[in-house]
């Protein structure tokens, strides 16, 4: 891949699905500096795989691909943290959340559940939130699609239990 | 709360977030520079700092051994030889487990890249295995032919006790350092840090990507 297809590519990405950087950071880094650190780690992982990203891919699977891996890997935290403040130059605010919860109590509950599942089940919902079908789900995680539907269930089932519970 | 409130509610954190996200230009910018500073800085220093040390000492060995070969006992040579092979067969695997990390593609489905990354991350443990097999030759370089007399029975005792028991040591550590044993006591005692947490926290998420695929 060229240099400037990569770059405009790379521009695209942040442009049209910067929210998918944006709502896994949210959802698996609660601490703001660490949140900002997977952000910028998200970043260079994504620019450094697009070299291998093929057109006839759908980009937001592909990316929600990278940047859930990204995210769920992050327990190397440290090593990032340590590491990448330097690496990019960007107003790290333009990242920071409004405190959106703060006017919708129930978002706040659900992100807090979420928040309480595995690293993996956390994927497989946000996925399901963010309106994507069980084929496009499969693609993503590697699992099957009769999987994806199992999954889905009982996850959502957890939640709505933890909500009738709160109300 | 139904399936539709769900998405609604996170649809309301999606709109909210486009108005108040900007992306700086200068990401674009710098964009290009990314690829040789991640990689040269995604190993901690301290790993760094211990694989440099491993290598001096690697070659320091090499040093002495080449130059007094022939010269000192042999059990010298030969503890320091087996001491320098387990020594490089470490730093070989540890190298090469970091470079195969960064090249695991992470635009693979999570399951996928997640495994290969998880067992990469939890094999690191071969070196730690790989290091404790040297145990016994710490206790056969100093000795010496002439050591080997009736008259210094006693001594050849306490020496041939203390080096079967590190020899049994070392063996029980490589058989017994695994994922299995991660619960006991002596395994907590011996990789219970912030530079073995990781490779742990990495045998553990094994089970939960198990569990997820099935």
């Amino acid at each position: 891949m060229e240099q400037t297809t990569q770059n405009s590519l790379f521009e695209t990405i942040l442009n049209e699905h910067k929210g998918i950087f944006f709502k896994i950071a949210k959802t698996y880094c609660k601490n703001e500096d660490d949140r900002k650190d997977l952000l910028q780690e998200m970043m260079i992982q994504v620019w450094q795989s697009l070299p291998r990203y093929k057109s006839d891919f759908k980009l937001s699977t592909w990316l929600y691909r990278v940047v859930l891996n990204v995210a769920i890997s992050y327990y190397r935290k440290q090593v990032i943290r340590q590491n990448h403040h330097q690496i990019i130059d960007f107003s790290i605010q333009d990242f920071v959340d409004t405190p959106i919860s703060e006017s919708n109590p129930n978002l706040e509950l659900l992100e807090t559940f979420i928040s309480e599942l595995n690293d993996l089940d956390k994927a497989l919902i946000v996925l399901y939130l963010e309106d994507k079908n069980h084929g496009e789900i499969s693609e993503i995680l590697g699992i099957s699609v009769s999987n994806v539907s199992t999954k889905v269930l009982r996850i959502k089932e957890k939640l709505k239990q933890k909500f009738s519970k709160q109300q | 709360m139904d399936d539709i409130e769900f998405k609604q509610m996170w649809a309301s954190l999606n709109e909210k977030q486009e108005t108040t996200l900007k992306v700086n230009q200068k990401i674009i910018e710098n964009a290009s520079g990314l690829r040789v500073k991640s990689l040269l800085n995604s190993m901690k220093p301290t790993k760094l700092f211990l694989i440099i040390i491993g290598i001096l000492w690697v070659l320091f060995l090499d040093t002495v051994i080449i130059n007094t070969f022939g010269e000192v006992s042999a059990f010298f040579t030969i503890s320091a030889i087996i001491q320098v092979l387990l020594t490089k067969l470490s730093i070989g695997i540890y190298l090469y487990q970091i470079i195969m990390i960064q090249q695991v593609d992470i635009s693979q489905p999570i399951t996928v890249a997640q495994e290969k990354l998880l067992n990469l991350k939890s094999s690191t443990l071969w070196v730690a295995r790989i290091l404790w097999l040297q145990l016994p030759v710490w206790s056969t370089f100093y000795l010496h032919p002439a050591l080997f007399t009736t008259e210094n029975l006693l001594w050849l005792i306490f020496q041939a006790i203390a080096t079967f028991s590190l020899l049994y040591l070392s063996i029980w550590l490589f058989i017994n350092i695994n994922f299995k044993n991660k619960e006991k006591k002596w395994f907590k005692w011996l990789f219970d840090n912030n530079e073995w947490n990781p490779v742990i926290k990495s045998m553990e998420l094994i089970d939960d990507l198990k569990e997820f695929k099935n």
